[in-house]
């Protein structure tokens, strides 16, 4: 009697085990979304992986995020961008991106109705660009964060371009409220192509920078873009 | 055969700007997207059109008060004049603030003619509302046969009241709508029956002035030449409605009447339950091949009181429409109701509960008034083949509830050279189609002559930012009739802080519609790449889109 128990409890417990290994066992494949080719080295994993969160700060903060999403949306993704103040959509198209799967959303700047909003996007929309309030509060950032991963989403974090502001631009000064994954931060070098009034605004020279809890070593790239 | 319908439009002139204004007297203007959209009376006197930019009416008008477009503010303020139409009329339909359009027939006949019921409308509103800028309100009002007819009418009646100092109603002759529409030009078109403006100044150079013009061509014509607009075009010239009514049986009970058991006064569940009926109303519809233009809802309370209200969309009515209409009709009438319920009772106390019990609704139904055939072009709900596609748009229709249709918007090819005026935001509900390769065809291969070179700028500024931009010697920069610069630009000064000039391209200027002084513009572009030292002794670099108009140096867009 008690032998046979003693052998079901080991027979239960060996059946738990290779449960158990079965859940631990995950696809190594990394879903991802398909970058365009002048920015996939920029990227550790050559795209966008789901879930995760890339954040583009400095000067040209705004026009690499915009080149991050373009391949996506045209392969069928949708695009919301929350709380950007003033995008240019002319130059979204130059770009690439897809306007008819982009949506533009205008929440509150305060933290909970700004992080409602954002998880609404969340359910539905595949990829957002988004500037983060200042005052958003860690509660808030981070069930937006959990969310995000639940729903297989990406998150592109930029900034508001402020003029007449003493403090400079790149936001290494501000607090980090979500932790990125990968952090791209851009400034620019020289603008090419004009020159005491001849001319016109055609190329720059762009200092990229590429680090976050991701990334096994800070690089730095120097790139040309035409935007 | 159904009925024939006389309509009548009751209009009050500039809506937006007189609400806006803080007395009759002072010249103000509602700008919306930089663009004047209303004016008062006595803004017009200085020759402020509408269409025109913001600078524009300042130089024109130096005195105006500008104030920010609010139609939040519009309809709450036109509720007072609702009430006390809806008094005398007891179904009305309300399109827009400004704007009452209500079936004429049966009203007519109970107060004596088409005349005396509008000279009685008018009476009413004018000794019911005390506030005092409306006390100077334009009234016009219009009785036709058909909508466009009878908005025209209406117009006609409220300039003729302004210039006679008392009210004059238009009636057209029934049956006779037709012969008077004729000798209108074809911009009516644009001004009431939201044609754009592209199309008109099209069939103006075709040399169609007239709406009998229009008439004469068939109809087979117009339809080769501007396909569904076309026709549309045909059906409102000859005094059609816009859109081909369609006959379909009326939908089953129990998708469009929802009682409650128990009075409910939360606003949510109401709502709830107007989302539930419209979805399943539009999915009706939509399986008969129609969508619904016209759409009656009504409330009924436990105090047996009712509330019931036209609405109208010519394109088609949305779920997402349904829903705010109702969620308009709600407020509107629990605003009334406390309203005359504070009147009404003298003891305080006693009124919230009793406030309470009478606002607890038993009863919501949706009753569909004109229902017009769902052409290929339209979506009855938008959204699109994909998975992905229906996904997001339940997500966008989500977020349009949370926030306010305005807040959620997409982008719609309008075409321009300014990096302002080539996209327009449009509100997602309004949207016809979302998710459609169609509504991107028009987007032409090469740029408009004039337009700014590739690459544009990704963040442009929808209100510009004043800066000044001096030469060396401290003095502003300006420009020569001859498009030159006065000086070299040295610093550029936006706020408190200063950046100094590396280079700069340009002036390149710009003249565009100086046939239309409302829309004309003059104004000088300039590309600078700016640098600033900051505290930490690092350089940043900024390049920005600079234009000066009617004297003033703005930064219209930023290239991050």
């Amino acid at each position: 009697m008690q032998l046979d128990t003693k052998q079901r409890i080991t027979e239960l417990s060996i059946k738990e085990l290779l449960v158990t290994q079965q859940l631990n066992t995950k696809p190594q494949v990394v879903e991802r979304l398909a970058v365009a080719d002048d920015v996939r080295e920029l990227l550790p994993d050559s795209g966008l992986v789901r879930g995760r969160i890339v954040r583009c700060s400095g000067d040209a903060g705004l026009s690499l995020a915009l080149s991050l999403c373009s391949l996506a949306t045209q392969q069928g993704s949708w695009l919301g961008v929350v709380g950007v103040d003033h995008l240019g959509l002319l130059a979204a198209v130059e770009h690439g991106v897809a306007l008819e799967r982009t949506v533009l959303v205008h929440p509150p700047k305060t933290s909970r109705e700004w992080s409602i909003t954002v998880a609404a996007a969340i359910e539905g929309l595949d990829l957002l660009i988004v500037a983060v309030p200042e005052r958003l509060s860690v509660n808030d950032a981070r069930r937006v964060q959990t969310r995000l991963q639940s729903r297989r989403a990406v998150m592109i974090i930029v900034d508001n371009t402020v003029l007449s502001q003493s403090r400079s631009m790149n936001g290494s000064n501000e607090a980090q409220q979500f932790l990125a994954d990968v952090v791209l931060d851009t400034k620019t070098k020289s603008w090419s192509g004009v020159d005491k009034g001849a001319g016109y605004l055609q190329h720059r020279d762009v200092r990229i920078r590429v680090s976050g809890r991701r990334v096994a070593r800070e690089r730095n790239y120097l790139v040309t873009r035409s935007c | 055969m159904p009925a024939p319908r006389r309509l009548a439009v009751l209009r009050c002139l500039d809506w937006s700007a007189v609400v806006a204004a803080k007395n009759s007297t002072t010249p103000c203007a509602v700008i919306h997207a930089q663009r004047v959209i209303s004016r008062t009376p006595a803004a017009l006197r200085y020759g402020v059109q509408v269409g025109m930019r913001r600078r524009h009416a300042q130089a024109l008008c130096p005195d105006i008060e500008i104030v920010a477009h609010q139609p939040s503010r519009d309809r709450t303020a036109f509720d007072a004049v609702v009430r006390v139409v809806n008094e005398l009329v007891p179904l009305i339909e309300v399109s827009e603030p400004g704007l009452i359009v209500f079936a004429a027939r049966g009203p007519s006949r109970y107060m004596g003619g088409d005349g005396p019921m509008a000279l009685k409308i008018v009476e009413a509103l004018k000794t019911s509302v005390a506030d005092s800028r409306l006390t100077a309100l334009l009234v016009g009002v219009g009785v036709a046969d058909s909508r466009l007819a009878a908005q025209i009418a209406s117009h006609a009646s409220a300039m003729a009241s302004s210039s006679a100092n008392l009210f004059v109603p238009y009636v057209v002759e029934p049956d006779k709508t037709n012969e008077w529409l004729a000798p209108q030009s074809v911009r009516v078109l644009g001004e009431f029956a939201s044609i754009n403006r592209e199309t008109i100044s099209l069939l103006e150079r075709l040399g169609l002035n007239a709406l009998r013009d229009v008439c004469a061509l068939s109809e087979s014509v117009l339809a080769g030449r501007f396909g569904e607009l076309g026709v549309e075009l045909h059906r409102l010239s000859r005094g059609d409605e816009q859109y081909p009514l369609a006959v379909v049986p009326h939908p089953p009970e129990h998708l469009c009447i929802e009682k409650f058991d128990e009075p409910v006064s939360d606003q949510q569940i109401i709502i709830n339950s107007v989302q539930r009926m419209a979805v399943a109303f539009t999915e009706y519809y939509s399986v008969h091949g129609s969508v619904c233009v016209r759409i009656v809802i009504s409330f009924e309370s436990e105090a047996g009181k009712r509330s019931e209200r036209l609405w109208y969309r010519p394109q088609g009515l949305t779920t997402s429409a349904i829903i705010e209409n109702a969620k308009w009709q709600l407020e509107a009438w629990l605003a009334s109701q406390l309203a005359s319920d504070i009147s009404g009772d003298p003891e305080s106390h006693a009124l919230e509960n009793h406030a309470l019990e009478n606002y607890g609704l038993v009863r919501v139904q949706l009753i569909a008034d004109e229902v017009r055939t769902d052409t290929a072009q339209q979506l009855r709900l938008w959204g699109g083949s994909t998975q992905t596609d229906e996904t997001a748009t339940q997500a966008i229709s989500r977020l349009s509830e949370l926030l306010g249709s305005s807040a959620v918007q997409v982008a719609k090819w309008q075409g321009g050279r300014d990096v302002l005026d080539s996209y327009e935001l449009v509100s997602a509900t309004h949207a016809q189609t979302i998710g459609s390769a169609s509504s991107h065809e028009q987007v032409p291969a090469h740029k408009w002559r004039g337009a700014l070179p590739n690459p544009s700028p990704s963040v442009v500024y929808s209100e510009p930012i004043q800066v000044q931009i001096n030469d060396q010697f401290g003095k502003l920069l300006s420009v020569s009739a001859r498009h030159e610069l006065s000086a070299s630009p040295v610093v550029v000064i936006i706020g408190a802080t200063h950046y100094k000039v590396n280079s700069w391209a340009g002036p390149w200027p710009v003249e565009e519609r100086w046939w239309d002084s409302a829309r004309s513009r003059r104004l000088v572009r300039l590309q600078l790449v700016c640098e600033k030292i900051t505290v930490d002794s690092a350089s940043q670099i900024l390049a920005m889109l600079a234009i000066l108009e009617h004297g003033e140096w703005t930064v219209a867009a930023i290239y991050s």
